[in-house]
């Protein structure tokens, strides 16, 4: 995800004041507490803290795992107490952790050998009961941090050190801030399941909801000033849709651009290479432009695309609809006029266009428009085909070459849009030019086909005339024939076989 | 029909020379100098029936020339005869509709002959041969259906041989022995068009013959009185030929102007190439099996399965079960009600299938 302009803002103002000061910013938060508006706002501003407010993650808590193979008493005793108890004891019981050996005690410490409470439950022997939020990062942390416990479960051990990367992590490090997200807000307490269960919370389709359950809620986003409003926003974007929608495993959530376990926006110089994670080739068209070799002077992806609220790319991302007001400002620095990027200009959509930038009297402008209208044109033609072509399936005409014809066009034309990332004329052009060759063709056939519908229509009313005619002919007959004497239906009293 | 006195007297020329040789117009005026009951209104069913049949067995034979019974160039083949064949596309559009014509005219000539109770003696066998024909007309249409071997028809082919796989004790090895395997694969494709073209058309030929033998034996039904046991049946006649006959041509004539028709503003559609790993959404059987198919979804299992087949049985010793010897609609209450309740529960099982 990109930076909005106030996330920009914070950026700048953290790494400036957080650089000459990191100590004493350190020493400022360290006692701070999320539920301090005041300090919120100023301690808590950057969602995305540059350089670290931590010095690295602190060591997992300390906990004496029981040995494998032992007896887990705890769930014996408990699921017997109480109802409540006893779903907990269940929950546990089908869990990840409860078929894969982890016990009671490998979280909440304890003797689990020991059915006496006064033993099991000793808290200075090391039982920790219910662990306190900070607690539970380092606990996790204790095993999944652990390569030696991890290896026979195949699970990676970079979760708990990427976790204190995150926004989440370096608060609650930094500031104990205990709201925000830790493993078992996403995961589960008692009742967690494979990553790979559809049922699991952070099952990919299931996270952007899982995100919105705490980011979509204006009360525990208030303390933070971030908007709530991403995951209506997301949901209705192209990749919402796919993936919440369409179910399409490959369509991205939060975590695919923001990260999981270290959670965080994406600074403006990562947007390229987050975005070209999955779009890899527009990522290396991009690399070719005049865009990328300005650098964060220049456009990412979000500039033209947004970032929660990507949409279908069309046509319309070139010009405005009406010519905009143009500021200096919006692409120079008025000191020295270097090239630079006013970020509040793309936050509307309608402005999210090439002429935000590129003056009408401008040679590059010139340049926009004649891609556009190479683009323009080959899409018509594209469309034009297209419409030929079902127009002759609409008549049951079979289309299959024609739709070949046509695949091969639309090859050609999303190379074409994808060149412009490019901005390179020339080859936008040529593929363009191709594209719009090989639908003409693809609508030369459709149309050969619409022909040969007509003759055979017309046929058809010729051959129907033709038996119309002789069914006519068989009717006067058959009435010649009930009028002959002897054949009037007054034959013999008798039926069957003559 | 060998007897002197039926003999032909001695003709001229070419008629003459194939008659001395074939004596044919004895077996001619055996066939069709027959009287039928003025009463009869068999509305052209059967007749339309047979001419269909005729229809398909002339397509069928044309497609067969270019069709490859394999699933690497069934399609193409398929493909080849609607776009490069000269008049292609009408022979496998004729052939299509034709065999949903000649379903559906099959299932009205049932009703027919139950509505107007011609199943009751002497005609039990009739009807039984008939309930033959109509099963041998099902499968005819349910092992063509995968011959194109595109989407709709692998698709449908796999729900369709699953409600067979269905059918408790014998349903796994039902399953196995339509598709050839466990998957519909080439082995299915091979021993359905092995069934459609050579044992169904053989099956149908001979129930055909039997079928077609007794009605000339037994006569046309008079639907407002049943027949006489011991003599034969009384009241106006009319003659089949060349009465009834005229009028079965010109149902046949218009029959086949309604098949250039719908050929010609609706041509045998192709879906993309048969791909098993991609399932199309809501595919479903053709449209003869909706009711059954919809009736699965509707019940438990078992009962989806076990209702069919056990009507189907009963529908076939309806001779033998029905022993009211009334044939009028009115005096048949109970027979005609049901009747009445199980078709229009089928008509709405199969408008329910087509729903999205």
């Amino acid at each position: 995800m990109a930076p909005g302009r106030g996330e920009v803002r914070r950026v700048r103002l953290l790494g400036a004041a957080a650089i000459p000061a990191g100590v004493l910013l350190l020493v400022l938060v360290s006692g701070a507490r999320a539920e301090d508006p005041t300090l919120a706002q100023v301690t808590f501003a950057s969602p995305s803290p540059s350089p670290s407010l931590i010095p690295g993650p602190p060591p997992p808590t300390p906990l004496p795992h029981p040995p494998a193979g032992g007896t887990n008493q705890c769930f014996e005793c408990h699921r017997a107490l109480n109802h409540r108890q006893e779903t907990i004891a269940t929950a546990w019981q089908e869990s990840i952790h409860g078929t894969g050996g982890v016990t009671c005690a490998d979280c909440h410490g304890g003797d689990p050998n020991s059915d006496r409470m006064g033993i099991a439950m000793d808290r200075t022997k090391g039982f920790i009961g219910k662990p306190s939020r900070e607690q539970t990062v380092g606990i996790c942390g204790s095993c999944h941090a652990d390569a030696q416990r991890m290896r026979k479960y195949n699970l990676p051990t970079d979760q708990y050190s990427q976790y204190w990367t995150s926004v989440h992590g370096q608060r609650l490090a930094a500031v104990a801030d205990t709201q925000v997200a830790i493993c078992i807000d996403c995961h589960g307490s008692h009742d967690i399941k494979k990553a790979s269960d559809p049922t699991a919370a952070v099952y990919p389709p299931n996270v952007p909801k899982l995100c919105a359950s705490c980011h979509a809620d204006a009360a525990k986003m208030d303390p933070y000033g971030i908007p709530t409003d991403q995951y209506e926003i997301y949901s209705k974007s192209v990749h919402g849709v796919a993936l919440l929608e369409n179910a399409d495993p490959r369509a991205p959530s939060c975590a695919s651009c923001h990260g999981s376990h270290d959670a965080k926006p994406p600074s403006a110089t990562e947007v390229v290479e987050v975005c070209g994670k999955c779009h890899t080739a527009t990522q290396a068209l991009f690399m070719e432009s005049r865009h990328a070799e300005l650098s964060t002077a220049a456009p990412k992806c979000w500039t033209c695309h947004g970032t929660h609220d990507v949409a279908q790319p069309s046509q319309k991302l070139f010009f405005h609809e009406v010519q905009p007001d143009y500021q200096c400002i919006t692409c120079h620095d008025l000191a020295d006029r270097s090239l630079r990027i006013e970020l509040d200009r793309f936050k509307a959509e309608a402005d999210r266009r090439c002429d935000t930038c590129h003056h009408p009297d401008s040679d590059i402008y010139a340049q926009v428009e004649a891609i556009a209208g190479s683009l323009s044109g080959a899409q018509g033609t594209f469309d034009s085909a297209e419409a030929r072509i079902h127009e002759a399936a609409g008549v049951g005409m079979i289309v299959e070459d024609a739709d070949v014809a046509l695949s091969e066009a639309k090859t050609n034309l999303i190379q074409s849009q994808a060149a412009v990332h490019t901005t390179k004329l020339t080859l936008i052009s040529q593929s363009a030019a191709e594209a719009k060759t090989k639908a003409e063709s693809a609508e030369a056939i459709a149309r050969a086909r619409l022909d040969e519908s007509l003759f055979r229509r017309a046929a058809m009313v010729v051959v129907v005339a033709l038996i119309v005619l002789i069914v006519v002919a068989l009717v006067l007959v058959r009435r010649r024939v009930e009028r002959r004497p002897g054949d009037d239906g007054q034959g013999p009293e008798k039926t069957g076989a003559s | 029909m060998t007897a002197d006195a039926e003999r032909a007297p001695a003709q001229a020329g070419a008629g003459g020379w194939f008659e001395q040789r074939t004596r044919g117009r004895a077996l001619a005026a055996a066939l069709l100098h027959v009287r039928i009951p003025a009463e009869a209104r068999t509305l052209y069913f059967g007749g339309s029936a047979l001419f269909l049949f005729g229809i398909q067995v002339a397509t069928g034979t044309l497609l067969a020339l270019y069709y490859k019974p394999t699933p690497a160039a069934a399609y193409d083949s398929v493909l080849y005869v609607m776009s490069d064949v000269s008049f292609g596309w009408l022979i496998r559009s004729i052939h299509h509709w034709a065999a949903n014509l000649m379903i559906l005219f099959v299932v009205l000539h049932l009703l027919r002959v139950f509505f107007q109770a011609a199943y009751k003696y002497p005609r039990e066998l009739t009807w039984v041969f008939g309930i033959g024909l109509f099963g041998v007309t099902m499968v005819f249409g349910f092992t063509g259906y995968l011959l194109p071997w595109d989407q709709r028809a692998y698709w449908a082919t796999v729900v369709g041989t699953e409600i067979a796989g269905f059918v408790p004790l014998v349903g796994d090895q039902m399953l196995v022995l339509l598709r050839g395997g466990i998957d519909v694969t080439e082995a299915t494709l091979s021993r359905f068009f092995g069934l459609h073209v050579l044992v169904l058309p053989l099956a149908l030929a001979v129930l055909l013959a039997v079928h077609l033998t007794l009605v000339h034996q037994l006569g046309l039904a008079n639907p407002k009185r049943p027949d006489p046991r011991g003599r034969e049946p009384e009241g106006r006649t009319t003659p089949f030929f060349p009465n009834y006959i005229l009028d079965e041509l010109i149902v046949w004539y218009i029959l086949l102007a309604l098949l250039v028709v719908l050929a010609s503003l609706f041509p045998a559609g192709l879906d993309d190439k048969a791909n098993a790993l991609e399932t199309p959404v809501g595919t479903k059987p053709e449209w003869y099996f909706l009711a059954v198919y919809e009736f699965l979804k509707l019940v438990p299992r078992i009962v989806g399965i076990l209702v069919p087949i056990v009507g189907l049985g009963l529908l076939t010793v309806l001779p033998f079960l029905d022993r009211n010897p009334e044939v009028l609609v009115r005096r048949r209450k109970i027979a005609a009600g049901v009747a009445t309740v199980v078709l229009a529960a089928a008509v709405a099982l199969t408008a329910r299938g087509f729903l999205p």
